[in-house]
This record gives C-alpha cells, sequence and structure tokens, in this order.
C-alpha cells in the first residue's frame, strides 16, 4: 500500500559521495538529536497549503493534534487548509481497526467543509494496524463528487525530504493533469514549484512576474487552488524554488507533458535578477527576455539604493548561516550582498548539490557545520562568537541564550523575503535584529564588579 | 458526548507525550528522549517552543521503516546510551509514543539489558512513561511523567554526594505538586503562598525556575533549573503533600503511602473559595495564622467582585480547554456569577468527578464554533482563534499553545492576586 521508494527519484543514495560534502543524508542516530522530522511532516509541508481542500489525517493526535495550523503559509481565498482535522486514532482503533472511523470522517467532512478534494494522510500508528487508506479512500470517492487522494507517508518511512517526494507522487499520479479543462499550454506560462508562500513569499515575485507579462499558472503549492494545480500541466515551464525536494515532480512532468524545468531562487537580488533573466531564457521569447534585461537592473538599482543604508550597518559583520533546503546557497548571496561574512554554515534537508553550490559561494575559511544537533549549535557559536545567526526557527531561542542575535528565516517568521521587496524587508529585518540595543543589555555584568559602581 | 462525528474538527487535544516533555522540562539536568519516529519530538519541540519562547530539549530514537518489523527495543537501548554519552544529563526521562506502543516494546526490559551491559549507566536515572498517542492528551501524559519520575526517583539509589540530609531542615519541607494547568508563573505563586506559611517547598516538576523564560549564564542542551535530583531525596522528611489538579491526585497518594505523610488534593486554587480552602488548609497544616500579606490580597479580590459584579455577572462564557484548567477557571466564573455556556474537555479524564453547573463534555474547537454562537467570550488556546474570528467573539488565550499573545506562560491565575487577574484579563478581553 505504501508508495515504493524505489520508484521515487531517490538522488540521495549519491550523497555518501566523496564530493566533499558531510553525509548530509545519513540517517539520524537515536538519541543524537539531530532529528529531520518525518515523511509525515515532509509531505504535510508539501500538501497542506493547498487551500481550498481538506487536509485529513488519519492518525492519532500526536500526528495533527500538536501540528496543524503551525506554518506560515498563506492564502488569498479559502481557509479551509488551516483546519485541523484528524480521525484521532484512539485505542479502541487500534484495537480494531479505524477504517471505518476513516469511511464516516471522509464523508462527514465533504459535507460539513465542501472541498474541492480531500487529502488523506496515513500515519504511523495507522499503518502499522494495518488501515487500507487506498481502499477506504477510493470506495469514498465513488460515493462523492470529489476527489479522495491518500497520501502514503508514514513517519516511520525516513525523514522530511522522503515526505516531499511522496507529496510530488501524489500530485502528479492524482492531481495534475486531471481536471476536465483544455490542455492546451498556455504561452509565457509557469509553475513555481516548492514555493509555498511562507509569510506570502509568492505576493513578492508575483509583481514582477505580472510586470513582466509572464503568467503565472499556479505555485505548487503555495496559495494553490486545486483546480489551478489540476491545470499545472498547461504551464510552458517548471521552475523548481525549494532545491530538490520536488525534483521527482518536474522530471516527471518533463516526461509526460514536455514541460522543461529549471531551478531557481527569489532570495536575494542577484538570485532573483538571475531566476528572472533564466525563465525569460528558457521560455524562449526574444522580447521578454529583452524586457526582463532591462526590468532586473531597474530593480536592482533600485533595491541596491533603498538597501545602501542597510549595508553600511550590516557590513563586515560575521554570520552563522544555519538553514535547509534552498536557502543554503542563495542565503550566502543575500548575505553577501549584505556585506555580511559568513563563518561557519550547516544545512539540514539540502542536497550535496545545493551543498556543494553554498559551499563554492562561502569563503574558504568557512566552517561547515557538521554537527547538527543543539550540542553541536551551541560548541559552533561558543567558538565563533559571531554577531548573528541567520538560521530556522527551531534553534531560536536556543540562540537567544547565548545572547546572540538571531534572525528566523524559515516557516515560522512574520514577513515575506522573496523578491527585490523581500530583499528590502530582509535587510531591514537583520538590522533591526543585529542593531536591537538589547543585546548590549544582555551582555551588561549586573551587579557591576567593585569599583566600577562610582564610575 | 459532544463527539457524534468520526473525526476531530481543530482538535484543541495535545499528544500525551508533549504533555510528558512538559512534565520533564521541570527536572533540571534532565534530557527528554522520546521513543518514537523523528517527527513526533519535532512536533512537540516546536509547539512548546512556540508556547513558552523557550528551547525545548527533546531527542528521539529517530524509528524508521526496519524497526516497523524488528520492533525499537535495540534502538531505545542505543538511544538511552547515546543521549547519556553525547550530552551527558543527570537524568534521562523517556515517553513513548503510538509508534512503538502499537507493537509494544518492553522499555524496561531494554533498559535493565542496557545496564547490563553498560554497568556504567545503572547509577544514571532513567525514567520510563508509557504515554501513547491514542490514551488521552498533555494532561494524562504530563501525569504519566510525574508519576514515573516519583516511583522511578524513589527507588534510585541514592548518590552518596547527598550531604544535606545529615544537617537539620531549616524549614519544615511541604512537596507541591503542580499540574500541567498550572504557568511556570502559577507555581512560583504556589511556592511563594507556602513559603508565607513558613514551609520550605519541594515543587515536583517546578516549571518556574525552568521555562520561566530567564536568561542563563550558559547555555546548555538538557533542561537547565527545574527541580534538583537531591530534591527528590529529601522528600520522605516532607511535612506534608499537596497536589494541584485532579491530575496530580494519584502521584500524591503515591507519596503519601510512601513516605506516610498526609497528601490533600485541591482540584482547583482559582476563584475565592477554592484560594480560602488552599489557605486555611495551609494555616492547619503549619499551625499558623494566615499571613497579614494574604489577607490584604483576599480584602483587595473581595473589593474587586464588588466593584465589577454587574460585569462579571452579564457574561455568557464558553470554554474550551485541558479538565483541570477548564474546571479551576470554569467554576471561579461560577462563583462570580458568570453564565457558562459551552464547557469542553480535552479528554475523557476526570470529567465524571467535577463538575460544573452544565454538563463537561469532551470536545474539539470546531465543536466549540458550532455551540459558542450566543457567547460574549470564548476561552480557550491559540487554535480556538478560528473560531472566535469567524464567530466575531472575543477570545482569551489559555491553555497550550498560546503563541499569538505574549507572557501567557509568566501569568498567575492562581490564589487570591491570581484570581484577581484572571477576572481583570477576562474583563478587558471583552474589549
Amino acid at each position: 500500500m505504501f508508495t515504493n521508494l524505489t520508484k521515487l527519484d531517490l538522488k540521495d543514495k549519491k550523497c555518501m559521495s566523496d564530493a566533499g560534502s558531510p553525509k548530509l543524508c545519513m540517517k539520524a542516530l537515536p538519541g543524537e538529536g539531530a532529528e529531520r522530522s518525518c515523511a509525515y511532516d515532509g509531505a504535510r509541508v508539501v500538501l497542506m497549503p493547498i487551500t481550498d481542500v481538506a487536509h485529513l489525517v488519519h492518525g492519532p493526535i500526536a500526528c495533527a493534534g500538536n501540528s496543524w495550523d503551525n506554518r506560515g503559509a498563506r492564502s488569498s481565498g479559502s481557509q479551509l487548509y488551516r483546519r485541523g482535522l484528524t480521525t484521532d486514532i484512539m485505542e479502541n482503533d487500534v484495537i480494531y481497526g479505524g477504517e471505518t472511523k476513516l469511511r464516516e470522517a471522509i464523508l462527514e467532512i465533504a459535507v460539513r467543509h465542501n472541498p474541492k478534494a480531500i487529502f488523506v494522510y496515513a500515519t504511523c500508528v495507522s499503518s502499522l494496524i494495518g488501515d487500507d487508506v487506498d481502499k477506504i479512500c477510493k470506495e469514498a470517492e465513488a460515493k462523492l463528487t470529489i476527489p479522495v487522494i491518500a497520501v502514503n507517508c508514514p513517519g516511520f518511512l525516513g525523514d522530511k525530504n522522503i515526505g516531499n517526494r511522496i507529496a510530488g507522487e501524489v500530485l502528479f499520479e492524482r492531481v495534475i493533469g486531471t481536471g476536465e479543462g483544455s490542455d492546451e499550454k498556455i504561452p509565457l506560462s509557469i509553475n513555481l514549484i516548492g514555493e509555498y508562500n511562507i509569510a506570502g513569499d509568492l505576493w513578492g515575485v508575483i509583481p514582477d512576474l505580472k510586470n513582466l507579462g509572464i503568467t503565472l499558472q499556479t505555485a505548487i503549492t503555495g496559495d494553490a487552488k486545486f483546480d489551478d494545480l489540476r491545470s499545472a500541466h498547461r504551464a510552458s515551464l517548471n521552475v523548481l524554488i525549494c532545491s530538490k525536494s520536488l525534483t521527482n515532480l518536474v522530471r516527471k512532468m518533463e516526461i509526460r507533458y514536455g514541460i522543461p524545468f529549471m531551478e531557481g531562487s527569489f532570495y536575494g537580488i542577484h538570485d532573483t535578477s538571475e531566476t528572472l533573466i533564466n525563465i525569460a531564457k528558457a521560455l524562449g521569447d526574444p522580447d521578454l527576455l529583452e524586457r526582463t534585461l532591462v526590468y532586473v537592473q531597474k530593480k536592482e538599482d533600485e533595491t541596491r539604493k533603498i538597501i545602501a543604508g542597510y549595508k553600511k550597518l550590516l557590513e563586515n559583520k560575521q554570520a552563522i548561516l544555519f538553514t535547509g533546503g534552498v536557502k543554503t546557497w542563495s542565503m550566502v548571496s543575500t548575505l553577501a550582498e549584505l556585506g555580511i561574512n559568513i563563518l561557519a554554515g550547516g544545512t539540514q534537508n539540502s542536497t550535496p548539490e545545493d551543498f556543494q553550490r553554498m559551499k563554492e559561494l562561502m569563503d574558504p575559511s568557512a566552517q561547515i557545520i557538521e554537527d547538527t544537533s543543539s550540542a553541536g549549535f551551541l560548541k559552533i557559536i561558543a567558538e565563533k562568537k559571531p554577531d548573528l545567526i541567520v538560521a530556522g526557527g527551531k534553534t531560536k531561542y536556543l540562540a537567544h541564550k547565548t545572547r546572540t542575535p538571531f534572525l528566523d528565516i524559515n516557516h515560522g517568521r512574520k514577513l515575506p523575503y522573496a523578491g527585490y521587496q523581500g530583499m528590502v524587508t530582509f535587510a531591514e529585518s537583520l538590522t533591526r535584529t543585529v542593531l536591537s540595543p538589547v543585546w548590549g543589555l544582555l551582555k551588561q555584568e549586573f551587579p557591576p564588579k567593585e569599583g566600577e559602581l562610582d564610575g | 458526548m459532544a463527539k457524534t462525528r468520526h473525526y476531530d474538527g481543530n482538535p484543541q487535544k495535545n499528544s500525551p507525550a508533549l504533555g510528558a516533555t512538559l512534565a520533564y522540562l521541570g527536572v533540571n539536568g534532565l534530557l527528554a528522549l522520546l521513543h518514537g519516529s523523528q517527527g513526533c519530538s519535532s512536533f512537540i519541540r516546536l509547539q512548546l517552543s512556540r508556547h513558552y519562547k523557550e528551547p525545548i530539549p527533546l531527542n528521539s530514537t529517530a524509528l524508521l521503516e526496519d524497526t516497523v518489523i524488528f520492533g525499537g527495543w535495540e534502538h531505545l537501548k542505543k538511544g538511552i546510551a547515546m543521549a547519556a554519552d553525547k550530552y551527558k544529563p543527570q537524568i534521562i526521562g523517556v515517553m513513548s509514543t503510538g509508534l512503538t506502543e502499537t507493537f509494544g516494546d518492553d522499555m524496561a526490559s531494554a533498559l535493565s539489558s542496557l545496564r547490563s551491559e553498560r554497568p556504567d549507566l545503572v547509577v544514571l536515572p532513567v525514567v520510563l512513561a508509557s504515554t501513547p498517542d491514542y490514551i488521552g492528551s498533555m494532561q494524562e501524559g504530563y501525569q504519566l511523567a510525574v508519576e514515573a519520575l516519583l516511583t522511578t526517583l524513589a527507588e534510585h539509589p541514592s548518590n552518596p554526594v547527598e550531604t544535606s540530609l545529615s544537617v537539620p531542615e531549616q524549614a519544615p519541607s511541604i512537596a507541591l505538586l503542580p499540574g500541567c494547568h498550572l504557568t511556570p508563573g502559577d507555581v512560583e505563586e504556589l511556592k511563594e503562598i507556602v513559603m508565607e506559611f513558613g514551609f520550605k517547598p519541594i515543587t515536583i516538576p517546578d516549571l518556574s525556575i525552568s521555562l520561566d523564560g530567564h536568561a542563563e549564564l550558559e547555555a546548555a542542551p538538557v533542561v537547565q533549573g527545574g527541580t534538583l535530583l537531591e530534591d527528590f531525596q529529601r522528600l520522605p522528611k516532607c511535612s506534608a503533600c499537596l497536589s494541584f489538579g485532579l491530575s496530580m491526585e494519584k502521584a500524591g497518594d503515591f507519596l503519601k503511602q510512601m513516605y506516610e505523610i498526609p497528601h490533600l488534593n485541591f482540584p482547583s486554587v482559582t476563584g475565592l473559595t477554592a484560594s480560602d480552602e488552599f489557605v486555611l488548609a495551609l494555616a492547619k497544616i503549619s499551625g499558623r495564622p494566615v499571613p497579614e500579606k494574604l489577607l490584604r490580597q483576599r480584602s483587595r479580590l473581595l473589593d474587586t467582585l464588588a466593584d465589577y459584579h454587574d460585569q462579571l455577572g452579564g457574561q455568557k462564557i464558553a470554554i474550551a480547554l485541558e479538565m483541570d484548567l477548564l474546571y479551576s477557571l470554569g467554576s471561579c466564573l461560577v462563583e462570580v456569577g458568570s453564565e457558562l455556556t459551552v464547557a469542553l474537555a480535552a479528554s475523557q479524564a476526570g470529567i465524571h468527578r467535577l463538575s460544573l453547573p452544565i454538563p463537561i463534555e469532551v470536545g474539539d474547537l470546531e465543536t466549540l464554533e458550532e455551540r459558542a454562537g450566543q457567547s460574549n467570550l470564548i476561552i480557550a488556546n491559540s487554535n480556538g482563534r478560528q473560531a472566535a474570528g469567524l464567530l466575531k467573539i472575543p477570545h482569551l488565550r489559555a491553555g497550550l499553545p498560546v503563541f499569538d499573545r505574549v507572557g501567557y506562560p509568566q501569568k498567575r491565575w492562581i490564589g487570591y492576586e491570581g484570581t484577581q487577574q484572571f477576572l481583570f484579563d477576562m474583563l478587558n478581553s471583552l474589549g
């Protein structure tokens, strides 16, 4: 019943290569404290931003109860995706099976919430007790007028990356190309894959695309509507934003629908421009390319002018960078844009390619963080004594205990950092953090040593 | 039963393993180790850290597909050994999950097998709490972990470095067992109140000095602050045990039997009557009169009740919380003349033993949304924001998680002063 993992595009298998990168995809060891979450989490990260569908978690309360509505993916329309829905498997379900409960739950949710589709997530416990989620979904679909899509992503299958890929597989097999509308390609249209509209990131990029005359068919899956996703095969180009987590999806879309793909990033001035230019090139429209070259130059000049003041304040600050996915390398160049030096960088959930790219951009003397546990994190801060830390939210409060300025760039943040406007917001946020007067207050000795009282 | 549906919509429950983590976070030098897959611990860390704005030291045994076939027994052994070697905690607190309970890992035998292979680990206390995700909520998990802490450490060979036992205590000790409905601020208030009566409190677990959000001299990846291991060894000297929240009754009874000390359980310490009962009990045990400071606080509360009786009396309030907190806040509101319209508990625990003027039912926040339409106020955790937003009703944040209002972990809503603060917060949230 599980997605056949051998069919997935598990490029990570190569990751033990001797290319100089750490063992990025090594299994987390019991007790070491460097967990990379689970396959269920990875699947929900990709699928749960789809706004107008119901996301039903078939598991005990630990899977949905601790986690629902906790990511910053924003919607311009339906708020249904934010609803926490779970079968809340109880002791009796473990003993007698949870299939009946799941069947009823799907039908009830269809009536109560009127979703465009229902995604049903299998979890560790539902899989262990042998509930056939595929079968139940098929049966429910036959009774309803909407798709009921099983996502077989029990946490024990692996870490977040595996879950991302399972979600990509589900989108490819069950969503994309299943609409009733036209299959005709839309000229100058793209999908942004791996863009989840965290804190409204996507909305910082859409104006630039519009100004250039590029149509966004859909993001996969930030602020996505189910029907737009179904027509994702009508786009002329796939732009992969969040590193390799959905490479399997774009590869398969290339084969089945003939949609070429490219990688890009909208973090930082340089990467945003490069990505826009590459999109224009890949779409093969000479006018568009010409427009784009002029446009990005103008935007770059404007943006650099605005952030010049921040750059002055941040220049030559020393940072530790600790991120996931695509941000590993695009953050290096974003920080460099502000004149910030990187003392050490580490990464989780990034592929060897991402990692190599980051390494090339960093100063050769910069250290690579291999121990990604909290113990390793504290050790590197103690050694390097950075002026700031740029990382995901999970290390935020630990960093604060070291009295070091910290900027959260992951899903917990409140402000969008993508595109040119995002760069300005990023520079503002970073300046506010680094130059906050509180760090000075935190470092004052109290009570003052003898003799300093009078002075 | 409120639940006629086959699903939870906008659950208010947190997992029992999260509750166990919370209890463990109140013990100094402890490293919590979750026996399950990696997502279980990731979600708990995220949920607790967005509530407390604190780092949450919690490792996992990182179970993968092979363990589903072969069981997680070996992983648990490896995990305990790795956590001990790498982090050097003074104590390890393990909790199980739905995954490991479904295939039935025997945690106790894994621990004794590890200890026979690694004799150096025999002296390291390891607490095992069985907290399957499919039974109960945060409150049950917290309760099970507190009970496991007490039973394990009562039997654990005491550390020879202990010297203070031979020195006669200046003040008589009293054991406090706060439930998970109390914030770090509440726990501090409890301690201050018993100190007013001349007692030296031993608090288990003590979130008031671990999750109170303090700037540490040096950050560490294990629990900083909280109950000291030596404190567990002082328990036999306590003159009494006071437990707070019905969920802590069993743990208090354990101490009562183990050390032959009196035990009193206080289902609530919020509200005038509940605070009176608590204070009078302390006066009786200590043989001292009620301190002037508390009398003053009491008279201020009385004045507040008089001044705002009209506003308090007019409110129709819908509450959805974990049982002990639901009862504490609900009974306080009833006492001052507010009307409860909906009372939804997160789980079954205690539901038949505690009562409010309206039936208490188990329910989720979608049920709250369906039933709270005619109310003036919703009291629920931050996840109640969807219901409050749709119904356009003010929402007082309480319980866990509270992530969209600042300062909740520092709030004190118990005792005379805390009750006054709770009523102020309640009235102010009405806008």
